[in-house]
């Protein structure tokens, strides 16, 4: 723990997004390695945690994958608030999908963690056939709001674990006395989990 | 374009057979028990369920026909043998009789015939995308556009047309789903209905509303529960700043039928039923107590996936339900929804005037299709049924 250089970080990511656009399946295929053409729907909300160990830190990510319905929307800030990074999801397959993903990230501009790492993941990649959303759209929308963009395919692997290497650099590179969304030296734990979860 | 249309929907290749278990659901590797003490058992077991079905035959007569009298009669002893588990093979049955659901299909003939074929909905494309993910697991839903899946999306779909406030919100394709594989499609439509709209009682009504504000509601009311009954334990949820949104929200969503073994699913669900949302809280309640001590030790991580993975013994139904039935919440449930109303006094508001016609149990209209429909007609509910015959053996097969 006292070597230079490698620190522990510990960041609650949350993904949002439509419903089946795929956030259950990138998760499961992040952390297990695993893909189902038929994943159960996601009701309420599921609970996750990874590590990626990076030459300048380890990232454990707690990641908090949500149903994406929009009647469940009502439930979705406990996830979010606090949170020191957001993955949001759509289908490129689906433009309704993709402006479902917009309104998440105006949603997150208004309410989030000011210093949120976002991303914007068009999914299904593997469908190319049936696109409906172009890249270079999904790609102008994220620069223009400072995301990070990335297309990728749960079910093929493609990019799955790019866009969580990006999240974990970018949390690594943010400055450690960052007041919200990290927590440093995994051992302390008291008054740590307070930095990312969020109550009532 | 047309073309490919239909070709979509042709049915998938029938899934390979795989070993299931006595509920249909693909069996997981590991669930090998050794079979020669069971044997024993389970002679014992098959002469009490036959005793146990010969009640139950006596109760509800033919067709059902002696249910209200005994009801009325001895409500103690249907509500003794209800918390027992009702008998498999008259589960479908007897489900309908306890939530009224079939005096509603009698009263209703041929208007789940006209919500199917004849009305469209805003909610057809999302009732699409879960289907295929409603009991991924379960061979009757398995199949691409197969007998299951349709029957699902026909419920479903009629559903979001009859009760068009609701439409269609994802986690209803479960209850759909556990209901169909006990009866007809039109036997779990009007099930649902009287689930969420009520005929004897509604004990899901306003659940599935904008903002799912009973679900709020319930989750206020559960943390407090669990302050009131298990005082270390909330203070522990508390200091791991664990909220039951994290945990419970599906079982308030689902009842129980969305990641629980299904046995004990199936036997929350026959006391559901007939006592109300209640169980779902004291079922929540006794599993806490359960692991209390496990649950206690555990940090934020290890609590959430413990609270989402609860060990096979504390899932054994014959425990768990007796237990739960033990917890007294009846009173302290109605002070916390005061005490939430209170707090939350305008979005509330709303959700109050309609429960409130809720407790006249009225079966008379909630929707046009309602005041449509003619007399409870002589009409047999078996001539109703359409688009059931997948399912119908379910009903009669089984004992």
């Amino acid at each position: 723990m006292a070597r230079t250089g490698n620190r522990n970080i510990q960041a609650k990511l949350v993904l949002l997004g439509d419903m089946g656009t795929g956030k259950t399946s990138l998760v499961l295929r992040f952390v297990k390695g695993q893909f189902f053409d038929y994943q159960e729907s996601t009701i309420g909300a599921a609970f996750f945690t990874q590590i990626l160990s990076l030459n300048e830190a380890t990232v454990k990510f707690d990641i908090w994958d949500t149903a994406g319905q929009e009647r469940y929307h009502s439930l979705a800030p406990m996830y979010y608030r606090g949170a020191a990074a957001a993955v949001i999801v759509y289908d490129i397959t689906s433009m309704d999908s993709f402006g479902r993903a917009k309104k998440w990230v105006e949603e997150l501009q208004r309410q989030g963690n000011p210093n949120m790492v976002m991303v914007l993941v068009g999914n299904k990649a593997d469908l190319e056939a049936t696109r409906k959303v172009v890249t270079e759209e999904g790609e102008q929308y994220a620069k223009e709001n400072g995301m990070f963009f990335m297309e990728s395919s749960a079910k093929t692997a493609q990019n799955v674990n790019e866009i969580f290497y990006e999240i974990a650099k970018r949390l690594a590179k943010a400055s450690p006395s960052r007041p919200t969304g990290m927590k440093l030296h995994n051992g302390t734990q008291e008054g740590g989990r307070r930095l990312f979860c969020c109550s009532g | 374009m047309e073309r490919k249309r239909t070709d979509e929907f042709e049915p998938g290749p029938v899934p390979p057979a795989r070993p299931v278990d006595r509920f249909g659901f693909v069996k997981q590797e590991e669930n090998n028990p050794s079979q020669g003490s069971i044997k024993s058992r389970f002679v014992n077991e098959q002469e009490r369920e036959e005793r146990r079905i010969r009640k139950w035959r006596k109760m509800i007569g033919v067709g059902g026909s002696d249910w209200k009298h005994y009801v009325r009669r001895k409500p103690h002893v249907v509500l003794r043998r209800i918390r027992k588990g009702i008998p498999d093979c008259l589960r479908g049955l007897v489900w309908q009789l306890i939530s009224g659901s079939r005096d509603l299909l009698l009263m209703n003939p041929g208007v789940y015939e006209q919500l199917v074929i004849y009305e469209t909905s805003a909610s057809e494309l999302d009732i699409i995308r879960d289907i295929s993910r409603t009991f991924p697991s379960h061979v009757f839903f398995q199949q691409r556009h197969g007998p299951g899946q349709r029957s699902l999306y026909n419920v479903l779909k009629a559903y979001s047309v009859y009760d068009r406030d609701v439409g269609y919100v994802q986690g209803m394709g479960f209850l759909a789903g556990l209901l169909l594989l006990y009866m007809s499609e039109e036997d779990a439509f009007w099930l649902l209905v009287a689930l969420l709209k009520g005929a004897v009682h509604a004990p899901m009504e306003g659940l599935y509303l904008v903002g799912l504000p009973l679900v709020q509601q319930y989750l206020f009311q559960f943390e407090q529960l669990v302050r009131e009954h298990l005082p270390k334990l909330g203070e522990h949820f508390t200091q791991e700043m664990i909220n039951p949104s994290m945990y419970a929200s599906q079982w308030f969503i689902t009842v129980f039928s969305y990641s629980f073994p299904f046995h004990l699913a199936l036997r929350i669900w026959d006391v559901f039923l007939y006592e109300g949302v209640i169980i779902v809280f004291q079922v929540g309640l006794a599993l806490l107590k359960y692991c209390h001590d496990d649950l206690i030790k555990l940090p934020f991580e290890k609590l959430i996936h413990a609270l989402r993975n609860f060990p096979e013994d504390a899932m054994n139904p014959d425990v768990l339900l007796p237990m739960a039935h033990s917890i007294k919440v009846s009173k302290l449930l109605e002070e916390l929804k005061q005490e939430y109303k209170k707090k939350n006094e305008k979005p509330i508001q709303r959700a109050e005037s309609s429960a409130s016609k809720v407790t006249q149990k009225q079966l008379s209209a909630r929707s046009p299709a309602f005041e449509e429909s003619t007399q409870p007609a002589e009409r047999s509910w078996k001539q109703t049924r359409l688009l059931s015959r997948n399912s119908r053996k379910s009903r009669s097969g089984r004992c």
